[in-house]
């Protein structure tokens, strides 16, 4: 049993059913990306909490008497971040979304401690192939600035290779989060290459896209090859829609990725068609 | 719809759930208890639990053997009346 566990059940003791349930952070800021996408920042009242790149948080709100939480892959950089900021979507007739669609800057909410086994490997020198389907793009901005901060204080990696590769499908392009830090981070000299996919490119929303469309899954194999990522010397992380995560792993896995160099995080169970909102 | 733990926990507690779930929604009081409880107005149904069980006793409340049907009653009681939740424990470990 980890620390986690220990302090779960200690809680428990003597008074069972019983959790914090007082805010403890403050929503700060807000990004609508869409009407049901958008980025929340948060301020924890204690300062910082400590985490590792790709775990998540419980974000919690009391509604009619009870605490009502929803885990959140931060997208923050770990290390001495005062905010956390988290990639939320809009789940319609959902428990939680819509209440926290509802909160204005400067209100009270719950922040449970990171949890999580989806997190970077530090120090591997393989290209870091990272795939995304929506809001399963927030760990990956995470890991990729614990990747630079490494990177600066440990060059030992491949200089010929890509540092790391996102691919990033949606349905819109307004909800490529992150798509100006990315692109920055992909012309810049961080050996980051980053593939946008969008899957309805004849919906009026998306006129003008000239990039990558279709399913994400359909252009893994063909990613692969354009960015020369080597087999034995790439490791992939895939987060998000299940359906696609499933795809991915056996796509890469004919690529010639080995089973322990493919690791994901599914956003909501495989038999359920949507994540809990 | 919650998960809900079975009769492959009494006694035999590895507790990877409590470890895993996401809003620490499972709970127990270990010098009493002999299993742990999921709460059925916290638990999102994500499923993590049910994979990390290594005795293979954690169900979706909808996909419950008949035999174990009670344990959905079971684990709710027990976040308002542990006591009624732990006697229902021991009748279903002595029925064993």
């Amino acid at each position: 049993m980890d620390a986690t566990a220990i302090q779960r059940a200690a809680s428990a003791a003597g008074s069972p059913g019983r959790r914090d349930v007082e805010p403890n952070a403050t929503l700060v800021a807000r990004i609508d990306l869409t009407s049901t996408i958008a980025r929340f920042t948060i301020r924890p009242d204690g300062g910082p909490l400590p985490f590792e790149p790709g775990q998540y948080f419980a974000l919690g709100l009391t509604l009619a008497g009870r605490l009502v939480q929803r885990p959140y892959s931060t997208a923050s950089a770990p290390g001495s971040a005062r905010d956390l900021e988290f990639l939320v979507r809009l789940v319609e007739g959902g428990t939680f979304t819509p209440r926290l669609w509802a909160l204005p800057v400067g209100a009270r909410l719950r922040v449970g401690p990171a949890k999580g086994l989806f997190t970077l490997r530090r120090r591997d020198p393989r290209t870091h192939l990272f795939i995304a389907t929506g809001t399963g793009l927030a760990p990956f901005l995470s890991m990729l600035a614990a990747l630079a901060a490494d990177e600066a204080a440990w060059p030992g990696t491949n200089p010929t290779s890509p540092r790391a590769v996102v691919v990033h499908g949606v349905s819109h392009v307004a909800e490529l989060a992150y798509r100006d830090r990315l692109e920055r981070m992909a012309a810049g000299p961080t050996r980051v290459r980053y593939s946008p996919v969008v899957s309805r490119p004849t919906h009026p929303d998306n006129a003008g896209w000239t990039g990558l469309t279709g399913r994400l899954d359909a252009h893994i194999d063909e990613l692969c090859d354009v960015h020369r990522l080597v087999p034995a010397e790439s490791v992939a992380y895939l987060c998000g829609n299940p359906g696609v995560i499933a795809t991915a792993e056996r796509i890469l896995t004919a690529h010639g990725l080995a089973r322990e160099a493919i690791v994901s995080e599914q956003y909501w169970p495989p038999e359920e068609h949507t994540p809990a909102g | 719809m919650a998960y809900v733990i079975a009769e492959p926990c009494i006694d035999n507690t590895d507790q990877s759930c409590v470890a895993v779930c996401p809003v620490d929604c499972i709970a127990a009081d270990p010098s009493v208890d002999r299993k742990f409880y999921i709460d059925p107005d916290g638990c999102i149904d994500c499923g993590s639990c049910e994979s990390a069980c290594p005795n293979q006793a954690i169900f979706r409340a909808d996909k419950l053997p008949p035999s174990r049907v009670d344990f959905a009653w079971i684990d709710a009681t027990w976040y308002r009346d542990p006591q009624a939740a732990r006697d229902a424990v021991d009748g279903v470990a002595s029925a064993a």
